[in-house]
């Protein structure tokens, strides 16, 4: 049991699960979507807020969580994009669904799964916070009624995830047979004391990987990214991309940094072919698409792929790279979704490169801002993206990872193409055939001043990035 | 296997891993499996086959089948079927809590009656939606 003292170490995640509850009683007593979405933004900032009330070190809640610098950046990442996608939704969902407050219920559950997930310390926690997350996300993707496409990829990702959450959960058996523990600290004591791998164990692993590497999209687990990215609405294809991927992401980083298991080399090769794949095809793959929401999807293909090379790196430099290159990679998607939601309208979204022909022309702000998102996920010079690669190139040519380097360039190069084709089409002609003459979603407030508000981020961190970099070497080796 | 029953668990545990104990596990497999292989091949030998056109439709308890059975079915019924699964959880996790009601004391008294609580959360919630008006 947990003991009241604990309380306070959990706080951002009591919050979260507390607003949940508080949400679904007012819905049962009254409708009311302003109030549901102000109440859900208000908890999403005490959460963030809630974190500087949690003293410094890294302290046990029971074994499964353990709350320390690492987890609390995370956890005040994930609520800080729980608030801008809340605050995204509000036009969107006014436009395009009738009763729409049980949304806010959704998003908060699997925000509520992400936030235990990035304190988890033990396969049990790690396991409960990934249901948690996905069996919200099933019904919110399928979230439009009026949507086929929605519902569609609403059962394609239950079926799918199910499978892999089934293959996670085999291998974390398999790994406590040979180990004897479910806690992380226990599983890397158990690793010392035999030395080599064993089949068993490799297996378990391999398992594990399956499992993780779908929830992240990496290459040979990715095929739902596109269909579901592109089927499901525009605020909830930004929550997949950011803070599922990225709660996923920190566990990776502690399961495999805590345990060592990155030091066996055919582990690490595995991952290498992983990410090699990832960074190709997702880039790759990305040319030919005419749907801005699957080029985004595999785009961030890609992006899991760049963080990959940091992973593999183990060493603190590597961690801070991931993490900053994550935080860029979050504000980067959100705003490129928000683009979209911006100019979705009642019949649909902005799905197509088409419908940004000429964007500079009508809307020259709204323009820059997706010009500046697309450069930045490019990683042109300026912007925040092309910082991050730097310290992911950095990371990675300081230990010699040179294959991963190479291919981190390579794929760069290619990726430069098709961020550059959505520029290029914006900067164009006028669009000539203006089919849809319903007015778009977006508002200035709170739509536009939240674009705006991401777009100085980029730019901030692009120039100044020695405050975010600070609060990051502060965390980072807290982990080992 | 047997001394798992007898000694104590902790210095075994290790023992249990190596290949050698799983071998009544893989002769149960292989006995479960050549158990279905022996008698589907001994039927399709031995058994007599007559295929005549009454023989292969398909066989609903004498009464001759009609429909397809792919019909919309009211949404009513798999809420109810839901709830039902809901409290079914619920029970099987009070019934490890009334064996240990002693033991478990007065911390554990908060923690059912906490679960508890969000559970009545989400019943108000349900029956304010309407899951179980079956009027309308």
């Amino acid at each position: 049991m947990i003991s009241l003292t604990g309380l306070n170490l959990i706080l951002p995640q009591l919050i979260i699960a507390l607003a949940a509850i508080i949400v679904m009683l007012s819905i049962a007593v009254k409708r009311c979507h302003r109030f549901t979405n102000l109440f859900t933004l208000l908890s999403f900032a005490a959460a963030a807020i809630s974190v500087l009330y949690i003293p410094r070190g890294s302290f046990g809640v029971s074994s499964l969580f353990v709350v320390d610098g690492f987890g609390k950046f995370f956890t005040v990442l994930i609520a800080c994009a729980g608030f801008v996608i809340t605050l995204m939704s509000y036009h969107y969902l006014n436009a395009r669904e009738k009763r729409n407050e049980e949304y806010y219920i959704l998003l908060l559950l699997s925000s509520l799964g992400a936030l235990t997930m990035v304190i988890s310390n033990h396969f049990v926690s790690f396991f409960l916070s990934l249901e948690v997350l996905s069996v919200s996300l099933y019904a919110l993707i399928g979230y439009l009624k009026e949507e086929p496409a929605g519902i569609e990829s609403g059962i394609k990702y239950l079926v799918l995830a199910a499978v892999s959450s089934s293959f996670l959960l085999f291998g974390i058996a398999l790994i406590y047979m040979q180990t004897g523990h479910l806690d992380l600290s226990g599983i890397a004591a158990g690793l010392s004391s035999s030395g080599e791998f064993s089949g068993v164990f490799i297996a378990g692993l391999a398992m594990v990987i399956v499992g993780i590497g779908f929830k992240m999209a990496l290459v040979p687990f990715h095929l739902w990214t596109p269909d579901i990215y592109a089927g499901a609405s525009a605020p909830v294809s930004a929550f997949v991309a950011t803070v599922s991927k990225g709660a996923v992401f920190a566990f990776l980083l502690r399961l495999f940094y805590s345990t060592g298991g990155l030091e066996n080399k055919n582990v690490w090769t595995v991952f290498t072919i992983i990410a090699v794949a990832s960074m190709l095809f997702g880039n790759w793959l990305a040319l030919r698409q005419q749907n801005i929401k699957r080029l985004l999807a595999y785009s961030s293909i890609g992006h899991l792929g760049y963080l990959m090379v940091a992973f593999l790196a183990i060493t603190d430099r590597g961690m801070q790279a991931a993490t900053f290159y994550l935080v860029v990679y979050f504000t980067g998607m959100l705003a490129a979704f928000g683009t979209v939601i911006y100019m979705s309208n009642k019949k649909g979204e902005a799905l197509y490169i088409d419908d940004y022909r000429g964007l500079f022309w009508k809307k020259p702000w709204l323009a820059a801002i997706f010009t500046t998102v697309m450069l930045s996920l490019a990683g042109i010079p300026l912007t925040a993206g092309f910082l991050g690669k730097l310290y992911l190139l950095t990371a990675g040519t300081e230990v010699g990872i040179w294959l991963l380097v190479i291919v981190l360039v390579v794929s760069s190069g290619i990726g430069l193409f098709y961020y550059l084709r959505v520029v290029a089409v914006m900067f164009a002609g006028k669009n000539e055939n203006e089919a849809s003459s319903e007015p778009v979603i977006g508002k200035i407030f709170p739509h536009g001043l939240v674009l705006t508000l991401l777009f100085l981020l980029l730019l901030w961190f692009g120039v100044y990035p020695s405050s975010l970099l600070e609060i990051i070497q502060q965390i980072a080796s807290v982990i080992r | 296997m047997i001394y798992l029953l007898q000694e104590e668990l902790s210095k075994k545990v290790m023992d249990v891993n190596d290949i050698a104990s799983y071998l009544p596990i893989g002769i149960q497999i292989v006995c479960a499996a050549g158990l279905v292989a022996f008698l589907m091949l001994v039927t399709h030998l031995l058994g007599p086959k007559r295929k005549t056109a009454d023989k292969l439709q398909s066989f609903t308890s004498g009464i001759e089948s009609h429909g397809d059975a792919r019909q919309p079915v009211a949404i009513k019924y798999f809420l109810v079927a839901i709830l039902f699964v809901l409290f079914d959880v619920e029970v099987i996790f009070f019934y490890p809590y009334a064996v240990n009601f002693k033991g478990l004391g007065w911390s554990g008294f908060w923690a059912v009656l906490l679960f508890v609580g969000f559970f009545l959360c989400g019943f108000i919630y349900i029956i304010k939606k309407g899951a179980l008006k079956w009027e309308e």
